[in-house]
């Protein structure tokens, strides 16, 4: 998974779904612990922005 | 700021919305020593929100100049054919508000009964200790370890916190409601007092809305959808025909986005030394979306319940329990029928919404959903299988 951050609105819906804690919000900025990502794809439906990518 | 991360406390709150300036206010109010994190720079920011907040009085605020920017009597509920019916009084009336006031003014409230307050702080880890919880914050890049008897989780919808407890408080992204909205001015409402809200294809299990808020107005809208995100949606409402054009000369002063979490409560609010507030908790209406209001109750309840804990010195789950059961017993039956509600709505094609407004009188002070029901389905037996379960 990937952040555009210039799409990003640092909202943190995608973090509210992510159930492998693979997400964070810190302040304007979301972070990827792409260790933890299983590959669920649930933060791509919830973005309001088209912010995450494969 | 760096002295408030060095001490210990009775109640250490996670994220100052309204949910945790409440929980804390009523913590420092029953006499515990009570401190509030706050992730970002400053309080209120960003905004993710409508900013629709109901009648403020029954929790002793006054709707202060300072963050009311419109007084609310009511809403018109559109449908896609364009019949507009009008709800007024009641649980409609309320306020637009300033967020970032708002909700700067409550931490302020908090504080004035004895909150101290840790901002650009975030909770980056927690572990049980004899007696409580040891919590790592992070303040510029230096790390403190802040020892507490009690934990309220109002991290938002982004909460982490329950989790790193134990709780599971991660939503199911078809319960998490998209949002986006931008505040414009210029917008040409179609009564000052009214909010306006619009379902149908438009806004695909959500809707779309205009809040009236002083010299502007919050248009925005909510969907569930994996097609298209909210931001085209969002884009379409903007010039829609059922607006009549009414947005033509609008011009936005901010852009807003956010989740919104309308699959009713999670499972478990409370742990031992921990209970879970607010969005992070799923304590929003599941059909309008709205989370103030439970927040500010919940976080409340929450509050007392962690300060009479202090008093006890007993902050074993079984104590907290008293948030759980008091916070379920005013609302839970509530937030269960309006989820079934959702649920229903969610099905509903823009026919079947345009027959329901057709049964429904133009004006109404409450919405009694078994009357509207047994009409609609008079006039037409088909929706018979999507709302038979409500006049069974």
């Amino acid at each position: 998974m990937r952040v555009n951050y210039e799409r990003c609105g640092y909202c943190g819906a995608c973090v509210g779904v992510c159930k492998s804690m693979a997400l964070e919000l810190i302040e304007n900025r979301i972070v990827i612990y792409q260790d933890r990502c299983k590959g669920c794809k649930a933060c791509i439906i919830v973005c309001p922005l088209k912010a995450l990518e494969e | 700021m760096r002295r408030v991360l060095k001490e210990e406390y009775d109640v250490l709150v996670v994220g100052a919305g309204p949910g945790g300036s409440m929980a804390s206010y009523y913590a420092s109010k029953g006499g515990a020593k009570t401190l509030l994190v706050e992730k970002s720079q400053e309080i209120g920011e960003p905004v993710r929100c409508a900013e629709a907040v109901p009648r403020l009085e029954e929790f002793k605020i006054e709707p202060s100049e300072e963050f009311v920017r419109s007084y609310i009597k009511g809403g018109y509920l559109i449908a896609p054919n364009g019949k507009r019916i009008e709800v007024r009084g009641g649980k409609t009336e309320g306020y637009v508000v300033e967020r970032k006031i708002f909700d700067k003014y409550l931490a302020i409230r908090s504080a004035k009964v004895g909150t101290k307050i840790a901002v650009k702080s975030r909770v980056v880890d927690l572990y049980p200790c004899e007696d409580g919880f040891k919590v790592k914050v992070l303040h510029l890049g230096e790390e403190y370890t802040v020892k507490t008897k009690i934990v309220i989780a109002a991290d938002g919808v982004e909460s982490s916190v329950a989790e790193m407890a134990g709780l599971r408080c991660k939503k199911n992204p078809m319960e998490v409601c998209s949002c986006a909205e931008y505040e414009m001015t210029g917008v040409k409402l179609l009564d000052k007092h009214m909010m306006e809200f619009y379902f149908g294809d438009l806004s695909p299990k959500g809707y779309a809305w205009i809040f009236p808020k002083g010299d502007a107005a919050n248009v925005g809208l909510g969907v569930i959808d994996k097609k298209k995100k909210a931001i085209e949606y969002l884009n379409e409402f903007l010039e829609h025909p059922i607006l009549e054009g009414r947005l033509k000369d609008a011009t936005p002063v901010e852009f807003k986005c956010g989740g919104v979490p309308v699959g009713g409560p999670i499972e478990r609010t409370v742990g031992d030394n921990i209970m879970v507030v607010g969005d992070a908790a799923g304590q929003v209406s599941p059909l309008t979306g709205g989370g103030i209001y439970l927040a500010m109750s919940c976080g409340s309840i929450a509050g007392e319940v962690a300060a009479k804990a202090v008093k006890k010195g007993d902050y074993s789950m079984e104590t907290l329990m008293e948030y759980e059961r008091r916070w379920k017993e005013r609302f839970y039956n509530t937030l269960m029928t309006e989820l079934k509600y959702k649920n229903i709505l969610q099905k509903l094609g823009e026919r079947e919404l345009n027959i329901i407004a057709e049964v429904m009188d133009e004006k109404l002070e409450e919405i009694d959903v078994k009357k509207i029901v047994l009409k609609a389905v008079k006039k037409a037996p088909s929706l018979l299988k999507y709302v038979g379960e409500l006049i069974s």
